[in-house]
């Protein structure tokens, strides 16, 4: 059982190649798409060689778009600074509510416990254009609309229920015996909870928080409708992109990139957090 | 002894949704006092901890800890310390921190904390692991440090929860040699659950056998061993099960495994009652010769048992019966599958109650 | 039915980036028909690497496993004629318990009503007989347990292997069990090779036990000469509950009237064990390390030939009393057929006959006598 020969191991490794190869490429496209000009993107046939430019990441950061029909002005900046800001309140928030509510639900038993929970989560189910038009009315009658308090209460739909049901899950995976040593100890529920529930939750917590972050920053249509341009992050603003005089590639592929550059930076940081502590062995097993 | 118990269960009941887990509990436990709540599992003898403990509140009845009422107060306004079955340590500290933790919690000095700590830790000879984490010990480790932290504030009373079950059996065996003297030395009231017989017999000054919510029987060990309240502790205590038959003695004797077996004058009451008879394997003595009142039997199998040996035999009418023999005495049976005769003690037969199971 | 014959068994575990593992050090084993094998030792000492090589789960890295003269370390397991009882049950979920201890009768094409008879018989022996219609995520880990031991002896195959094959029963059922399937074993001349790291449960059931550390087979002998006559340190401190006691002991030069000297823990003379002057000569020098060793229920309480020693505890178990003592700073664990009456704290003595104490060299672990009163007479 499990004698491998060479010219197995080499055909596995050819195979892998590939597959990673298909799903990759499009990545691997809009990269190199981000360091050429339009025009090299649209010659045909198109070639791998190319002189690379800067000058897309260049524009989108000064702001300025040079193109022939005139200088545009890129708010790309300011889409990417709403992003931010948006998705780190939302989610800080939701951690905030999400964390103990998770807890309550892993620990407490009360009526209709489940069923709150599970309509929590229901909210996922739908989609987003599904309740788009009511909300969209709501708020106008609210005064909500196009307001940083407005997004962000919105964006608890995405965040909130994901957190609760990963949290949760987490708590529970501890063993109860292990808070109840620490309060025969001496300590009473607020310590229980943050010197033992927490920290070992924390894995879980990093898990929900980073997911939940993707989803809000990945966010389309909320921010489309209930957001004006000086708000909108930078998924709605990639369609400055489709201007008049064409649709700038070029600024597209660089505009992605650097979208994608902060999530990816925040799972590089917390995969420490992902990994960490798995089988901590304190429960016999 | 101290007049009052410290530790005092009056009336205790505790029921979830409709299942009633514990009904009308009742018990005292003195200082230096080792009870053993005894029983199969489900009988509620973990929910009993935890109600002793604060992690529950009981639904009637009360306990009283040094005369006072326990009812409503939580798990940390009690003096009590608990060593759990699967442990329960803080994965994320080092043993010294979780030994320190009851300290930590009563808010003491730093350097009593670890003199405390040390000195619980060198009694449980573990203090050269102080600075590892759950993950780095061994089981046996774990199992102490889970005592040393129970011990550690030295609590007027004292719960264990089966705490010897997730150990290998050589420690288990060391460790029941070794606690009655441990706990000794700290004067603590101490309930200590367990399900098997042989270390409630070990450990207990009283046994008290939780069966299905109840207290059906509290004694010292021989008592409880020896004059079993019913046939279900007769059946929990002992190594083999105790052999049970139903049958209806006449008086003098009883048709019994196809023959005339003699019964001790005592169980001439007993006369035309259907009964449930019991003898113990020790009862039954077991020779190659026929023995005046014995019985004659197939001996099918020698399985040894540590220092005696278990013979399972079957009766002219096809019953089973299991009789167990020192070990230097079985040398002489061999592999098995040849005659032999078996004598049951007449004075040694317990009777019960087919019907309710009590001992008659 | 046929024999079982393990030839130099050898396994090594290699994984990249790991130093090699010697897993099972070239075992020489060897089961009569119809013999019943146990497989002891400590997680970890290479028992179910081997019981797996048989079953043809692993590859054997080298030696020969023959049953009768057939060598079959080369032939996948369904060709081997074995059955074994997997210690994780691996029941198959979408069949009731029935069918699922009958599955190999029924691929053997045998007929319904012998198919029957036999699960029905093999179910009542363990009794599972009032489970056999339900599924097996709905009945408990004991009773799962039993299901997977009843499959595999239902069959009655050449070779049973069985894995860990009692460690979740209830207590209750411990004694009666391992009596009936014994009988049923010895009584179909069944072929058996168990392993398990309770040495109660090899003791029970096993005509002999092969002992085993860290790949290394101890010592492979009948359960009595395990008892009576452990190869090594190991091999006594592991059989027995309790195991037997060990103390050191060092040979009294002849100024100080030979013998040996029982020492405590800290140095200190607890007892003496006086040799006839032949056995003193034949022993040796004085500077080596010797370990004693006397197995609990040798050492007679309450003996009034005895030496007065301190009662640390004494549990009454119903059927047998275990008594921990401390004689001169050695800690020893006795046990006796009846009750002793002595309180903690009190003084009991205990007579410890020569005839059986053992003789080990502390620094190999090796026995080197067993019994040191006959030895007067074979010395001479």
């Amino acid at each position: 059982m499990g004698r491998s020969s060479l010219g197995g191991a080499v055909l596995r490794g050819m195979l892998l190649t590939l597959v990673v190869l298909f799903f990759l490429f499009p990545i691997l496209w809009v990269v190199l798409m981000s360091f050429q000009t339009n025009e090299t993107i649209l010659r045909i046939p198109p070639s791998l060689l190319f002189e690379p430019t800067l000058s897309n990441y260049t524009a989108l950061i000064s702001g300025k778009l040079v193109t022939n029909a005139g200088t545009l002005e890129l708010a790309f900046m300011n889409n990417l600074k709403n992003s931010v800001v948006l998705s780190t309140v939302s989610v800080a928030l939701a951690l905030l509510l999400g964390v103990p509510a998770a807890y309550a639900f892993a620990r407490f038993r009360f009526r209709l416990g489940e069923n709150i929970a599970f309509t929590l989560l229901s909210f996922r189910f739908a989609p987003p254009l599904l309740v788009l038009l009511p909300l969209s009315l709501y708020f106008r009658q609210l005064g909500l609309t196009d307001t940083w308090v407005g997004l962000i209460w919105v964006y608890q739909l995405i965040a909130l229920p994901l957190i609760l049901w990963i949290v949760r899950g987490y708590f529970e995976d501890i063993s109860p015996d292990i808070e109840h040593a620490y309060r025969i100890d001496g300590h009473g529920w607020w310590r229980t909870f943050t010197r033992i529930a927490l920290p070992l939750a924390r894995p879980g917590i990093a898990a929900a928080g980073l997911l939940a972050f993707i989803f809000c920053w990945n966010n389309f249509v909320f921010a489309l409708i209930l957001a004006s341009a000086d708000k909108q992050p930078v998924t709605v603003g990639a369609l400055a992109f489709v201007t008049a005089s064409g649709i700038q590639y070029g600024q597209i592929a660089a505009a992605v990139m650097l979208s994608i550059l902060p999530t990816l930076l925040l799972a590089l940081y917390a995969q420490r957090y992902l990994v960490e502590g798995l089988s901590l062995g304190a429960v016999k097993g | 002894m101290t007049g009052a118990a410290r530790l005092v269960l009056d009336g205790v009941a505790k029921r979830y949704g409709r299942a009633v887990v514990l009904d009308d509990v009742s018990l005292e436990v003195e200082s230096g006092e080792i009870v053993v709540v005894c029983g199969p599992s489900g009988g509620g003898k973990t929910v009993l901890l935890r109600l002793i403990a604060g992690t529950e509140q009981p639904d009637q009845g009360d306990i009283r800890i040094d005369g006072k009422s326990m009812l409503g107060l939580g798990a940390e306004q009690r003096d009590v310390g608990m060593a759990f079955q699967n442990f329960a340590l803080y994965p994320h500290l080092t043993a010294y921190q979780n030994i320190a933790s009851p300290l930590e919690a009563r808010g003491l000095a730093t350097a009593e904390i670890k003199q405390r700590v040390d000195k619980v830790a060198a009694l449980l000879r573990i203090g050269h692991v102080l600075g590892h984490t759950p993950r780095e010990l061994s089981n046996g480790q774990k199992q102490r440090t889970s005592l040393a932290r129970a011990l550690v504030r030295g609590p007027g009373t004292l719960l264990l929860d089966d705490p010897l079950r997730n150990v290998d059996a050589k420690l288990r065996y060391e460790m029941r040699l070794e606690l009655p003297r441990l706990l000794a030395s700290f004067g603590s009231a101490v309930i200590y659950v367990t399900q098997d017989y042989r270390e409630a017999m070990a450990l207990g000054r009283r046994i008290a056998v939780l069966r299905q919510g109840r207290f059906e029987q509290v004694g010292a060990p021989e008592t409880v061993y020896g004059e079993p309240a019913n046939l279900e502790i007769a059946r929990l205590f002992g190594d083999p099960t105790i052999n049970l038959y139903p049958c209806r003695p006449d008086g003098e004797a009883v048709e019994l495994l196809g023959e005339r077996v003699p019964l001790a004058p005592g169980m001439a009451q007993l006369a035309g009652r259907e009964v449930m008879l019991g003898i113990r394997a020790e009862d039954i003595e077991v020779a190659t010769e026929p023995m005046p009142g014995s019985v004659a039997a197939e001996l099918d199998a020698v399985t040894p048992l540590n220092v005696r040996a278990v013979l399972y035999l079957r009766s002219r009418d096809g019953k089973e019966l299991l009789a167990t023999v020192p070990e230097d005495d079985a040398l002489r049976f061999g592999r098995g599958h040849r005659p032999v005769w078996a004598k049951l003690a007449p004075d040694r037969f317990l009777a019960f109650d087919p019907a309710t199971g009590a001992r008659l | 039915m046929a024999g079982l014959a393990l030839d130099q068994l050898s396994k090594i575990y290699r994984s990249r980036g790991k130093q090699p593992v010697l897993a099972v050090d070239r075992v020489d084993l060897a089961a009569g028909e119809g013999e019943i094998v146990g497989l002891l030792g400590s997680s970890g000492c290479g028992k179910t690497s081997t019981l797996r090589m048989i079953a043809g789960f692993e590859d054997v890295s080298s030696g020969t496993i023959r049953v009768g003269d057939k060598a079959i370390q080369a032939l996948p397991p369904k060709d081997r004629g074995v059955a074994m009882a997997f210690e994780g049950y691996a029941l198959y979920p979408p069949l009731t318990i029935r069918d699922n201890i009958g599955f190999a009768l029924l691929r053997e094409r045998r007929s319904r009503e012998e198919v029957a008879r036999r699960v029905g018989e093999i179910a009542g022996l363990l009794e599972i007989g009032d489970i056999l219609d339900r599924y097996p995520p709905t009945i408990s880990a004991g009773q799962q347990q039993r299901t997977s031991l009843a499959r595999a002896l239902v069959r009655r195959a050449a070779i049973s292997l069985l894995d860990e094959p009692m460690s979740q029963l209830e207590p209750q059922l411990r004694a009666i069990l391992r009596a009936r399937i014994k009988d049923y074993l010895i009584e179909h001349r069944m072929t058996t090779v168990f392993v398990t790291h309770d040495q109660t449960e090899a003791i029970a059931l096993a005509d002999r036990i092969a002992v085993m550390e860290q790949g290394v087979l101890q010592q492979y002998a009948p359960p009595a000469e395990l008892k009576e006559q452990p190869a090594n340190l190991f091999v006594a401190s592991f059989i027995g509950e309790p195991p037997m006691n060990i103390v050191d002991a060092r040979l009294a030069p002849g100024t100080e009237g030979g013998g040996l000297i029982a020492t405590s823990p800290d140095g200190l003379t607890a007892f003496k064990v006086p040799l006839a002057p032949a056995l003193t000569a034949r022993l040796g020098r004085p500077d080596i390390g010797y370990k004693l060793g006397i197995r609990p229920h040798r050492a007679l309480v309450g003996d009034p030939l005895g030496l007065p020693a301190t009662v640390v505890s004494n549990q009454w178990l119903g059927d047998q009393a275990h008594l921990a003592l401390d004689l001169g700073g050695c800690f020893l664990v006795v046990v006796a057929h009846r009750r002793i009456d002595a309180s903690i704290g009190g003084t009991v003595p205990v007579r410890l006959p020569p005839g059986a104490m053992h003789l080990f060299d502390a620094a190999s672990g090796r026995a080197l006598l067993h019994g040191l009163e006959a030895q007067e007479a074979a010395a001479a």
